[in-house]
């Protein structure tokens, strides 16, 4: 009997310690903050994510995010991804990539740096942050993964070289030509009022990849122009199809990934620094590879190794 | 005692000894030790290019085999074993590390467990203590110190194969005081557990306590006693053979020695520093590297003109120590281009996760640095003295 109930006791603390662990867990795991449209971003509410593509010849893409989030966060939602290096993972931002610019091409490429090595301070994505209100940008004195972006602040992403203090390289663009500046969810110029109401519902649930959105993708694709609409909004404001957008709910920013990657924003011409805005997008899919060379690679391991311990065994017997 | 030391300098074996191979195809010699270091640094270079766990294992492999069938029966040649020790340590303290101190946690990373979270003050935010640990940072820490591993054996098999008293010789001539210390250093430790093990066993042999903290004082004591007695005779030996002698440099030359190689040393660490540091000027970089070498091998020579040296048993350098050293420096080499193959091959992804690729033209080069087991020659028998020189430790002893 004690022995049973020693067993039993045991099998009650380890059940605690599980439960405590796994409770650790579900609260240390980080949540995924939510894209939304650019309409939703307002002068005190969600922080805008512009990144400068005109190193590469392309526009300034924005776009939303709710705050309670890093600016990593930020800039991995939304059909926004990054790319650490091999040498201080994936917290140092290296390449940058959207969904719907270049169909989700990261950059700089890889033949431009490999991420194995940190890239040098002369051509690396600085992080610059303009807090609600500041008409000046502050260069960013924490990681991607430690600073949180303020309700209502614009964190920008340029390509170039810097000094160590943010004195050199500093953007040209203003923080006003960012920013949100509609004081209520609905108030963006090129956005119909219809779709504001929408977004109160669940765009933090809806806008993950593609599970919400493939229903809705149906009437979409028979209207594909509405899908390329909210992300020329900007560009070329009060295009004739956007009450058809408005029939579709605020559902459909998450629908629009799957017609994203027509790259609309990047077709979109404008004057230097253009400004475009690039709703929430799927995630590029992403090829994990095969596993043919790996076991092509671990019997080539098994044979070299196998004919280590024959020559051991040989020699052993020689002796 | 006389005889076991007798029996233990005949332990290592002659190179110059050539016994006819038992399958009579090649005679056994010794490789020049130059030929290894240059085969065992040029592989431990190709590897700090790659990330890539099928080329890292495959290395391995290859360094297991060279190292079986290619090393003697000296005291040195046992010890690659520990460095494969060292290698999973660095692993092992890698991974650790990562999972404790879990930097750069993405929302994407699949979960494995979590560790307890520590929380850090506002000022001290670049560092997380616990918390989840992810597969993707596991991982990333595994193949990076599996990278710092494969160095780690590269350089062990160097030690393993190369004879480094013979090493030693390739050294300057003015730098043999140098030589000398590294020489007596490196002999120190071999000897000792030598004579640990020595008079351990007679302690068994006449039921002694073996073990615990009485049993300490007498091995420590006579193994001091072995070791200053050891030492007595190398410097006896070493005064008869000439060394230490202060030369008959002049005090002119022996400071244009001082002068260039301090002048030498500055060009190359200003001639480093610019190579490295991208904002550095152009002047700094290569040029200063290159006057620096030149003053440097300058000071070198002029130091080196008051020793003069014999050489008793010249180490030859023929084809198969071309052969090895060409394979290493080939697979360095095809590693470094990126011929025919892509180079992001070389470092797999791990965010997002993906399988590793196994890329032809680098698989050839690590198995062309292995053909070196079978391009050098057999390494020398092992020596007919070692049963007798048991006998006589034996006989010593009791």
């Amino acid at each position: 009997m004690i022995p049973s109930s020693v067993t039993r006791a045991t099998v009650r603390v380890t059940a605690a310690l599980g439960m405590a662990v796994a409770a650790l867990g579900a609260t240390g795991a980080p949540a995924v903050a939510a894209p939304q449209p650019m309409g939703r971003c307002t002068t005190s509410s969600g922080a805008v994510l512009a990144v400068d593509f005109s190193h590469w010849g392309g526009p300034v893409l924005r776009s939303c995010g709710t705050t309670p989030a890093t600016g990593y966060e930020l800039l991995n939602q939304g059909g926004w991804r990054t790319t650490g290096t091999g040498h201080d993972g994936p917290a140092f931002i290296c390449r940058i990539g959207y969904g719907g610019y270049q169909g989700g091409r990261q950059y700089p490429t890889a033949g431009e740096d490999d991420c194995v090595l940190t890239p040098p301070a002369s051509a690396y994505w600085s992080y610059w942050h303009a807090d609600p209100g500041a008409h000046d940008w502050e260069y960013s004195q924490l990681g991607a993964m430690l600073y949180k972006p303020k309700p209502g602040s614009v964190d920008l992403w340029i390509f170039g070289g810097t000094d160590i203090k943010g004195t050199e390289g500093r953007p040209r663009i203003t923080p006003d030509q960012l920013r949100a500046h509609n004081t209520r969810p609905q108030g963006d110029a090129g956005r119909p009022a219809s779709t504001a109401k929408a977004p109160s519902l669940p765009p933090d649930i809806d806008t993950g990849p593609a599970p919400g959105g493939q229903p809705k993708s149906d009437p979409e694709k028979t209207g594909r122009k509405p899908t390329r609409e909210p992300e020329k909004r900007t560009a070329r404001p009060g295009k004739s199809a956007s009450p058809q957008q408005s029939t579709s709910p605020s559902h459909s920013t998450s629908p629009s990934p799957s017609a994203s990657d027509t790259a609309a924003p990047a077709t979109t011409p404008g004057t230097s620094p253009r400004v475009v805005d690039a709703a929430p997008a799927s995630d590029t899919a992403h090829d994990s590879g095969s596993l043919r060379p790996v076991a092509a690679g671990a019997s080539l391991i098994a044979v070299v190794g196998g004919a280590a311990v024959y020559v051991a065994r040989r020699r052993r017997r020689s002796e | 005692m006389t005889a076991v030391r007798r029996a233990a300098v005949e332990a290592t074996p002659s190179p110059s000894r050539q016994a006819p191979d038992g399958d009579g195809r090649r005679l056994p010699r010794a490789l020049h030790p130059l030929a290894w270091w240059i085969w065992a640094l040029a592989l431990a270079t190709a590897v700090s290019r790659t990330a890539n766990p099928l080329l890292l294992f495959l290395v391995l492999a290859v360094l297991g085999y060279v190292v079986t069938a290619r090393r003697t029966e000296a005291p040195w040649a046992r010890g690659f074993q520990y460095y494969l020790y060292m290698a999973l340590t660095v692993v092992t303290i890698r991974v650790v590390f990562r999972a404790v101190f879990a930097t750069g946690i993405t929302p994407r990373d699949h979960f494995l467990f979590s560790l307890p979270h520590i929380p850090t003050p506002d000022w001290y935010a670049g560092i997380r203590i616990g918390g989840p640990v992810s597969l993707e940072a596991i991982l990333s820490a595994a193949t990076d110190g599996l990278r710092l591993a494969c160095m780690l054996c590269c350089i062990g098999a160097a030690n393993t194969l190369a004879n480094p008293k013979r090493a030693l010789r390739v050294l300057p001539g003015a730098l043999y005081e140098l030589g000398v210390a590294v020489t007596v250093a490196i002999s120190v430790a071999p000897q000792l557990v030598q004579s640990v093990q020595r008079v351990s066993r007679a302690r068994r042999l006449r039921a002694g306590r073996n073990r615990g903290f009485a049993a300490l004082r007498g091995i420590v004591v006579p193994v001091l006693e072995d070791a200053l007695e050891r030492s007595l005779r190398l410097a006896a030996a070493m005064d008869s053979r000439g060394y230490g002698r202060a030369g008959t440099a002049t005090r002119r030359s022996r400071r244009l020695t001082g002068a260039l190689m301090l002048l030498g040393m500055c060009g190359l660490c200003a001639g480093a520093y610019g190579l490295l540091d991208a904002t550095a000027p152009r002047v700094l970089g290569l040029p200063a590297m290159t006057a620096g070498a030149v003053l440097c091998v300058t000071g070198l020579r002029v130091g080196g003109r008051r020793v003069t040296r014999t050489t008793y048993r010249p180490d030859p350098w023929k084809l198969p120590e071309w052969a090895v050293a060409g394979s290493g420096v080939l697979s360095a080499v095809l590693l470094f281009t990126g011929l025919g193959y892509d180079a992001a091959e070389l470092n797999p992804s791990i965010y997002p996760l993906t399988w590793p690729s196994l890329p032809l033209v680098p698989t050839a080069a690590i198995l062309l640095a292995g053909a070196a087991g079978f391009l050098s020659p057999p390494p020398t028998a092992p020596t007919a003295p070692r049963p007798a020189q048991r006998r006589t430790q034996k006989a010593d002893v009791t």
